[in-house]
C-alpha cells in the first residue's frame, strides 16, 4: 500500500506539469505517470494518436454515401449539405407497425404516440442522446458516447442493430450499422478492474484477451505467476442499491422487482426479436482476466485506447477489502423515485459501480441520487460542488437523507474546513477550492494533502456541465476515486468540453425526460410565458446610440418591462403565489425592487441580511416577492417559490434559462390537483433580448416546454399605483438611467456582485461576471454551435490537434 | 357555401340578363344551376314553382318559411332574382306574385324529364374508340396535368420529373392574368391570392381557374397560336387578334361537362365552333382528355364531371380525388407541428413538399415523411411573398395528422401566436396618404412653402437637402401659390 501512494503522488505531480488531455475513462493519472519521464515532444506525438483513433470512432467517418431512392420535383430541396435525402432507405411493408426512422447520421425520430413507443422509449435512452422530446415526435441520436454507455451496460452491437431493425420502419443504412459495429467492437470490450487491491484486466472475449496478452507494450505488464482467471460475470442479483433494500420499506423492495422485471422486458423485446439460442450469451458471460502490475495500469489503458479498446473503469466495490468501510445508509423513510432508481440501476447494473454521468431536470433530486450511490458504495466519499453554499446544502442533504453521523462530513471551502474523525467519511469541497493552484494557507495546503493522500470510493461530481475541462482534469487527476458519477441537469451536446466529460468521468448512464416526470408529479407543470414590452420611441433611440454593454441597461430599464413586471407581481401575489425576480443587472435589480418596494438579494448583500430576508420570503405571508441577482440562478434552495419573473438575462444562455426554470420544478405545492408554476421571461422589443430569448429557451423547448408569448397584458393600465403611467416619469427615468450610464457607479455594484461569485467559488460565471466559458450549451442545432465556437477560447491540445487533424483529412479528401 | 360556388356566383352575377336568357336555353345549363348553385331552400323553391301554372302570390310562398327563418328565406329568394330565376310578376289586378322565368322553367322541365333535340347533355359517340381509355388512364391523366399546374405555381421547375406535366403557355399566362403568380424575371413567384388558391379543395381550384378562363378567353386561347413563337412576341399580339369566343358558348360548355359520364367518350359534332376551340385548353387543364387536337372524339375527366355535382356528392368525389393527388399521403391530416417549432409531414407528394418549402425549412426526406422546422426566417420569407400569417396557420390546421386532432385546439397555441406574431413584426408601417412636393427652383421658394405647410398644420415630412416635402392636404397650398403676390414675373 506503500508503495502505491508513492506512485499516485508521483501522477499528481505530472499531472501538474502536464496539460495534456486524457480521453479514455481510465485512470488518467497514471497514464500521466508513465509519461512524466518520457521525452518532451512525445506528448504531442501521443495526442495525434488518440486524435486518430477517436475520429475513426465518429460517424463523419462513416459517410453516408446512397443517392436518393426517389427523383422528383421535390428533391431539390433536399440537396445535400445540410439537407439530408434518404428516400434510398426503402420502407418496410409493415412499416406503420412500427415507430422509428433512422436517418444516415444516426438520427433516429421516434413516433411518440406509437403503441410500442414507451418501449422504444427505454431502449433508445440507453443507446443514444435525446435530441428533442415535445408532444408527438422524439429525435434521438446516436453518437460514439451514447454507445459507449450502451455497451458499457452490457448491450453488444449486434442487439443494437437487431432491436433497431425491428424498430424501423425505414431500412437501416449500411453506413450506419457499420458505425455500431464499429464502435461495439471497441468499447466495453476490456475493463480495468480494481479488486482486492489488485488490477486485473478483463474481458469476455477469449480473442481480444489473446490479443492483448501478445500485444508487445501490454504483455509484460502482465504480472507473472498470476494465473489467468476465467469467472462468470457477476449479476445484480447479490446487490441491492442503497434505498431499495430496506426491508422495512416492502413497497420499495416490490418497486425494485418491478424495475428488475420491466428490464427484463424490454430485454425480451430485444432479444426476441432475435430468435437465437442463447449459446452464444452463455459463452460471452464467462470473463477472462488477468493480472497486471499497479505501476503499469498506466500503460496498459493507454495502449488499450491506442488499439481502439479503450477500457472501461468499473468499481468491485464489494470485494474492495483495502478501504474501510463507511456507516452509511439511507433513512427507513427516504425513498427514491422510479427514475432516480432507473439511473442508479444503469450505474450498478452488474454488481459493480460504473463511473458515468446521470442526467436530471433541476428540482428532480439529483442529490438524492448522489447520496444513494454513496450508501450503496459505502466508502469514503468526496463532493465537488459548484459553491460553498452549495457545498453546504449537500451536507445538509446527506444528513437529512441518510444514517451518517455529522461528524463524518467534512466541509473544505473557502469558509469553513473541518476533518472528519474516523477512518473514512465524506468530504465536501467545491472546485475552485481543490484545483486552486495558487499559494495556499497551511490549512488548506493540509486538506489538499488530506484529499489527496487517500482513496475514494466514490467521487460525487456536481453540476458537471459547467466546471472547465481543465478544472476535471486537475480534480481528477489529483484526487483518486474509484468510481465517479457526474450529476448535471442540462448536459452539453456537440460541445468539445462535453468530449472531455465522457472520457473523463464516463459515459451518460441516464437522462431522465421532463415532460414525464412533470406529468408524474415529479417536478412541477410550468406554464412559461415571453412578455414582449415594446420600448418608448425616446428610450429606443437612446439604446440605439449606446455600445453593446449600456444597451442591456436600457433594455432591462424599458419603462413598460417595468410595468408588465409590476403588473405580474400584482397579479401572481393576489393569487397567493411566492414570486421570485431575476436581473443580471444589479442596478436594475435595485432600481426594481426599491421601487416596488420588495427585499432584493446580491452579491453584495451581507450573510446576515441574506439569512434574514430568505427567511422572511419562506416564512412570512407578508413577503411574496424576493429580487434576485445571479447568485440566486443556482443554489439557493426556495420550494415555496411558485412564480419566477425574468427581468435581464445573460445573453443566449440555455443554462441559465434551465437553471433558472430549476428554482420553481421543485415548488413544494407541486403536487395539489392543478397547480401551475408560472415563468415569465421579460423582454424588450426589438432589442438584442428578443434574439437572446429565443436562444435561451431552445433547450427547454427540446424538452417539450412551449412558450406563450404575451404582447399585452388586459387592464394593465388599471394597476394600483402603476408606475411610470405619465411621460414625465418616463422620461425622468430616462435621465436617470443616462446620468447612471455616465456616472459609472452602477459598475462599483456589479463588481461587487462578481466579486461575491467568485468567493462564493460560484462556477456558472467567470471572474467578469459573464457565463464561465463552458456555459454555452450546444443542444445540437447549428446556431447554437456557432456561438459556441465564437464565444468558447482556445481548447485543449487534444481536440486542437484532433481539429487539425480532421481539417487536413477534409482538405485531402 | 364552398368557395367555389362564391366564386362562381360573383361572375355569374356579373352577367346582364339578356346572357342568362340564353343561357338558360340550355336544360344541361339549367339543371346545373339548379344542381350546383342553391341552396336547399331555394331548391325547394324552385320545385314548388316548376309545375305551378299560376303565380306564387309573395304572401303565399312566405308562409311555407317559419317566421325565425326570414333571413334564409330572404337570401334564397334574392339569389333566385339574382340569377334571373325567378321574377315577380307585377298585375295590377291581383297581389304580388312570384313566377319562374321562362327559358329557365322549361329548360328545367326537359331536363328532368328528358326529350327534345337540344342535345346540351353530350352526345356519346356511336362508334367504338379504337384507342379507348379507362376511368384510371383519365384520373391519372388529370391529375398530372393538374398537378403540373400547382407546381409551376409553387415554383417547382416540374421538368421530366414525375407527377408534373409541363404546364402549357396559356395557362401560365392565365395563371399570371389571374393574379395567381407574379413572373419575377426568369422566377415565378405564387401571390398571396395564389397560396390562397392552393388551399382551397380541387373543385373549388377548378372553378376558380375557369372563371378566369371565362375572363381572358381570348388571350389564352390566342396564346396557343404563337407557343412556338417567342412567349414576349405573342404577348404584345394578343390586343390584336380578339378572338369571339362567347361567354354564353364556354359557360354552356362547362356546364354541359359537369352533366356528363366519366369514362364515357363523346363526339364533337354537336359542339358549336368555341367549344371546339375550347377543348385544347380544357385538355391543358386536364378536365377533358383527347388524344389529339384532330379527333373527333373526347372524354371528359373526373375534374369535369364533378364540377357541377351538388355540394355533398362533391365532397366525396374530390376527397377520393385529392386522395389520388396526395399519391398515398393520408388525406384526412399529414402534418406535426411541434413546441418547438420543428415540422413533420407525413406524405411523399412532391407537391405537398413544395407548399411546406414555402415557409418552412425542410431538412431530411424520408420515403413517406419529411422534417423541418418553421422559423422566424421561413415564415418572414413566406409574408414576403405576400403569404398570410393567417393562410399558413389554416394550412397546418386543415392538414394536421390525426395525433394532433386528438388536442383542443389542434395547433399549439404558442405556434399559432408566433406564426402571427412573425408577420406582426414585419407590419409596423403606417402610412399616410398625401402629396409629394419637389423640384423646387430656388431654396427661398422651398422654404417659404414648407414653412407655410407647417403653419397651416399639413406638413408631414421634409427635406430641406432634398428640397422635398410631404403635405396631407395640397389644397391650401395651391391657395396659397395662386394668391401670394407676384414679385417680379
Amino acid at each position: 500500500m506503500a508503495s502505491k501512494r508513492k506512485a499516485t503522488q508521483g501522477a499528481v505531480k505530472a499531472s501538474r506539469m502536464s496539460r495534456i488531455s486524457t480521453p479514455g475513462s481510465v485512470t488518467p493519472r497514471r497514464i500521466e505517470s508513465d509519461y512524466s519521464h518520457g521525452p518532451s515532444g512525445l506528448p504531442d506525438q501521443r495526442n495525434t494518436i488518440i486524435a486518430q483513433n477517436v475520429q475513426k470512432l465518429d460517424i463523419s467517418s462513416f459517410p453516408y454515401m446512397l443517392s436518393p431512392g426517389i427523383i422528383d420535383s421535390a428533391s431539390e430541396y433536399f440537396q445535400p449539405g445540410q439537407k439530408r435525402d434518404l428516400t434510398a432507405l426503402k420502407l418496410k411493408p409493415d412499416h406503420h407497425n412500427r415507430p422509428l426512422w433512422i436517418d444516415g447520421w444516426g438520427k433516429l425520430t421516434l413516433e411518440n404516440f406509437h403503441p410500442l413507443a414507451p418501449r422504444v422509449q427505454d431502449f433508445l435512452t440507453t443507446i443514444a442522446e435525446p435530441t428533442s422530446r415535445p408532444a408527438f415526435l422524439h429525435e434521438y441520436r446516436l453518437t460514439t458516447h451514447s454507445l459507449y454507455a450502451a455497451v458499457s451496460v452490457g448491450l453488444n452491437p449486434k442487439d443494437i442493430i437487431r432491436t433497431l431493425k425491428l424498430f424501423l420502419k425505414n431500412e437501416m443504412p449500411p453506413n450506419v450499422i457499420a458505425y455500431i459495429t464499429h464502435c461495439g467492437k471497441s468499447y466495453g470490450k476490456v475493463k480495468i478492474v480494481l479488486k482486492s487491491n489488485k488490477y486485473f484486466v478483463e474481458t469476455a472475449d477469449p480473442a481480444v484477451l489473446q490479443m492483448l496478452l501478445k500485444d508487445p507494450e501490454i504483455g509484460p505488464c502482465r504480472v507473472q505467476n498470476a494465473e489467468e482467471i476465467t469467472t462468470s460475470v457477476s449479476t445484480m442479483a447479490g446487490l441491492a442499491i442503497a434505498g431499495t433494500k430496506d426491508a422495512a420499506d416492502m413497497r420499495v423492495a416490490e418497486r425494485v422487482e418491478d424495475q428488475v422485471e420491466r428490464n427484463s422486458r424490454v430485454e425480451e423485446v430485444y432479444y426476441a426479436a432475435l430468435g437465437e439460442d442463447d449459446d452464444e450469451d452463455d459463452v460471452q458471460d464467462a470473463l477472462h482476466a488477468f493480472q497486471i502490475e499497479d505501476e503499469k495500469v498506466g500503460t496498459v489503458a493507454q495502449r488499450c485506447l491506442a488499439l481502439l479498446y479503450p477500457a472501461l473503469q468499473e468499481y468491485d466495490f464489494r470485494n474492495d477489502y483495502i478501504n474501510a468501510n463507511l456507516e452509511i445508509d439511507l433513512r427507513p423513510a427516504t425513498q427514491i423515485r422510479p427514475y432516480q432508481e432507473q439511473g442508479l440501476s444503469k450505474m450498478f447494473g452488474n454488481g459493480r459501480a460504473k463511473s458515468g454521468i446521470i442526467v436530471l431536470p433541476c428540482g428532480a433530486g439529483k442529490t438524492l441520487v448522489g447520496v444513494t450511490a454513496a450508501c450503496t458504495i459505502k466508502k469514503g466519499v468526496v463532493v465537488l460542488a459548484t459553491s460553498n453554499m452549495s457545498a453546504i446544502q449537500w451536507k445538509n442533504e446527506f444528513v437529512k437523507w441518510s444514517s451518517i453521523n455529522p461528524d463524518n462530513i467534512a466541509i473544505f471551502s473557502s469558509d469553513c474546513k473541518s476533518l472528519f474523525t474516523g477512518n473514512s467519511g465524506i468530504i465536501i469541497t467545491t472546485y475552485s477550492m481543490a484545483t486552486n493552484s495558487r499559494e495556499r494557507a497551511h490549512e488548506s495546503a493540509n486538506m489538499i494533502k488530506f484529499l489527496q493522500s487517500r482513496e475514494w470510493g466514490l467521487m460525487l461530481l456536481d453540476e458537471v456541465h459547467v466546471v472547465p475541462a481543465e478544472m476535471f482534469r486537475s480534480v481528477i487527476g489529483t484526487i483518486k476515486s474509484h468510481a465517479k458519477l457526474g450529476l448535471t441537469a442540462t448536459l452539453l451536446r456537440e460541445d468539445d468540453k462535453i468530449e472531455d466529460l465522457n472520457f473523463l468521468i464516463g459515459p451518460k448512464l441516464y437522462e431522465a425526460n421532463w415532460m414525464e416526470l412533470s406529468q408524474q408529479g415529479h417536478i412541477a407543470t410550468v406554464q412559461c410565458a415571453e412578455v414582449w414590452c415594446p420600448m418608448s420611441t425616446e428610450f429606443y433611440e437612446e439604446y440605439m446610440k449606446a455600445n453593446a454593454r449600456n444597451r442591456s441597461l436600457f433594455c432591462v430599464m424599458n419603462p413598460s418591462k417595468f410595468q408588465a413586471c409590476q403588473y405580474l407581481i400584482n397579479y401572481h401575489e393576489n393569487r397567493g403565489d411566492k414570486i421570485i425576480v431575476f436581473s443580471d443587472s444589479v442596478y436594475a435589480l435595485e432600481a426594481y425592487a426599491r421601487k416596488l418596494m420588495r427585499p432584493y438579494l446580491y452579491g453584495g448583500t451581507g450573510n446576515a441580511e441574506r439569512q434574514e430576508i430568505l427567511d422572511l420570503f419562506r416564512n412570512s405571508q407578508h413577503c411574496n416577492t424576493l429580487f434576485l441577482s445571479k447568485i440566486g440562478d443556482t443554489s439557493l434552495d426556495l420550494p415555496e417559490a411558485t412564480c419566477l419573473i425574468q427581468i435581464s438575462s445573460q445573453y443566449g444562455s440555455r443554462r441559465q434559462e434551465a437553471q433558472r426554470l430549476g428554482r420553481i420544478l421543485r415548488a413544494k405545492r407541486r403536487s395539489e390537483e392543478g397547480f401551475n408554476a408560472f415563468f415569465y421571461s421579460l423582454v424588450s422589443k426589438d432589442t438584442v433580448e428578443m434574439v437572446f430569448s429565443s436562444r435561451r429557451q431552445a433547450f427547454l423547448a427540446d424538452q417539450g416546454y412551449a412558450f406563450k408569448v404575451i404582447t399585452h397584458f388586459k387592464n394593465i393600465e388599471k394597476t394600483p399605483d402603476l408606475a411610470f403611467a405619465t411621460p414625465e416619469a418616463r422620461h425622468e427615468l430616462l435621465q436617470k438611467v443616462i446620468a447612471e450610464l455616465e456616472s459609472k457607479s452602477w459598475k462599483q455594484e456589479e463588481e461587487r456582485e462578481s466579486a461575491a461569485l467568485l468567493a462564493d467559488g460560484n462556477l456558472f460565471y467567470g471572474p467578469d461576471g459573464k457565463p464561465s466559458r463552458t456555459a454555452v450549451s450546444g443542444a445540437g442545432d447549428r446556431s447554437a454551435k456557432k456561438i459556441v465556437k465564437r464565444k468558447s477560447g482556445p481548447h485543449s491540445d487534444f481536440f486542437r490537434s484532433l481539429r487539425r487533424e480532421n481539417e487536413r483529412r477534409k482538405k485531402l479528401a | 357555401m364552398s368557395t367555389s360556388s362564391l366564386r362562381s356566383f360573383e361572375y355569374l352575377e356579373s352577367l346582364p340578363g339578356t346572357v342568362f336568357k340564353r343561357l338558360y336555353r340550355q336544360p344541361s345549363t339549367a339543371l346545373a344551376i339548379f344542381r350546383r348553385m342553391l341552396p336547399h331552400l331555394a331548391k325547394s323553391f324552385v320545385m314548388a314553382l316548376l309545375y305551378h301554372s299560376h303565380p306564387l302570390p309573395v304572401a303565399d310562398l312566405e308562409q311555407w318559411v317559419r317566421p325565425d327563418s326570414r333571413r334564409e328565406r330572404d337570401q334564397a329568394l334574392s339569389l333566385l332574382e339574382r340569377l334571373h330565376i325567378l321574377s315577380i310578376v307585377l298585375n295590377p289586378n291581383s297581389p304580388r306574385a312570384y313566377a319562374l322565368t321562362n327559358p329557365f322553367k322549361q329548360s328545367l322541365r326537359l331536363a328532368l324529364t328528358g326529350g327534345g333535340d337540344h342535345q346540351s347533355f353530350g352526345v356519346p359517340c356511336d362508334t367504338p374508340d379504337k384507342h379507348s381509355v379507362d376511368v384510371d388512364f383519365l384520373d391519372d391523366f388529370a391529375r398530372a396535368q393538374w398537378e403540373g399546374i400547382l407546381h409551376y405555381m409553387v415554383g417547382s421547375t416540374g421538368i421530366g420529373m414525375q407527377g408534373g406535366e409541363e404546364v402549357s403557355q396559356g395557362v401560365k399566362k392565365l395563371l399570371e392574368l389571374g393574379g395567381l403568380v407574379e413572373i419575377k424575371g426568369r422566377r415565378v413567384e405564387i401571390t398571396q391570392a395564389g397560396f390562397s388558391f392552393l388551399l382551397q379543395e380541387i373543385n373549388a381550384q377548378v372553378w376558380t381557374l375557369l372563371i378566369f378562363y371565362l375572363e381572358n378567353a381570348e388571350s389564352v386561347s390566342d396564346m396557343r397560336r404563337f407557343r412556338t413563337l417567342d412567349p414576349f412576341r405573342s404577348q404584345a399580339n394578343i390586343s390584336v387578334c380578339q378572338l369571339n369566343m362567347d361567354p354564353v358558348d364556354v359557360l354552356s360548355f362547362l356546364f354541359m361537362l359537369g352533366s356528363l359520364e366519366l369514362g364515357q367518350d363523346y363526339s364533337l359534332t354537336t359542339l358549336t365552333p368555341t367549344q371546339v376551340k375550347m377543348l385544347d385548353d380544357l385538355r391543358d387543364f386536364g378536365i377533358v382528355y383527347q388524344r389529339k387536337s384532330s379527333s373527333r372524339r373526347f372524354y371528359p375527366t373526373r375534374l369535369a364531371t364533378t364540377l357541377t355535382s351538388d355540394a355533398g356528392a362533391l365532397r366525396t368525389v374530390s376527397a377520393g380525388f385529392d386522395n389520388a393527388l396526395r399519391a398515398g399521403g393520408d388525406s384526412k391530416g399529414f402534418i406535426v407541428i411541434e413546441t418547438n417549432y420543428r415540422i413533420y409531414a407525413y406524405t411523399s407528394s412532391p407537391l405537398q413538399i413544395a407548399v411546406l418549402a414555402l415557409f418552412s425549412r425542410l431538412s431530411t426526406r424520408y420515403p413517406n415523411m419529411v422534417a423541418g422546422r418553421i422559423s422566424r426566417e421561413s415564415i418572414r420569407r413566406a409574408i414576403q411573398t405576400g403569404i398570410t400569417s393567417d393562410q399558413i396557420i389554416s394550412y397546418l390546421g386543415t392538414h394536421a395528422h390525426p395525433q394532433m386532432r386528438k388536442n383542443v385546439p389542434v395547433l399549439p397555441p404558442t405556434v399559432v401566436d408566433q406564426i402571427r406574431l412573425w408577420q406582426i413584426e414585419g407590419e409596423r408601417m403606417k402610412a399616410t396618404g398625401g402629396f409629394l412636393f419637389k423640384d423646387f427652383v430656388t431654396a427661398e421658394e422651398y422654404d417659404n412653402l414648407a414653412n407655410y405647410a407647417d403653419e397651416v398644420g399639413v406638413l408631414v415630412w421634409r427635406s430641406d437637402k432634398r428640397r422635398m416635402f410631404f403635405v396631407t392636404r395640397h389644397e391650401q397650398i395651391a391657395a396659397y401659390l395662386r394668391n401670394r403676390p407676384k414679385k417680379l414675373t
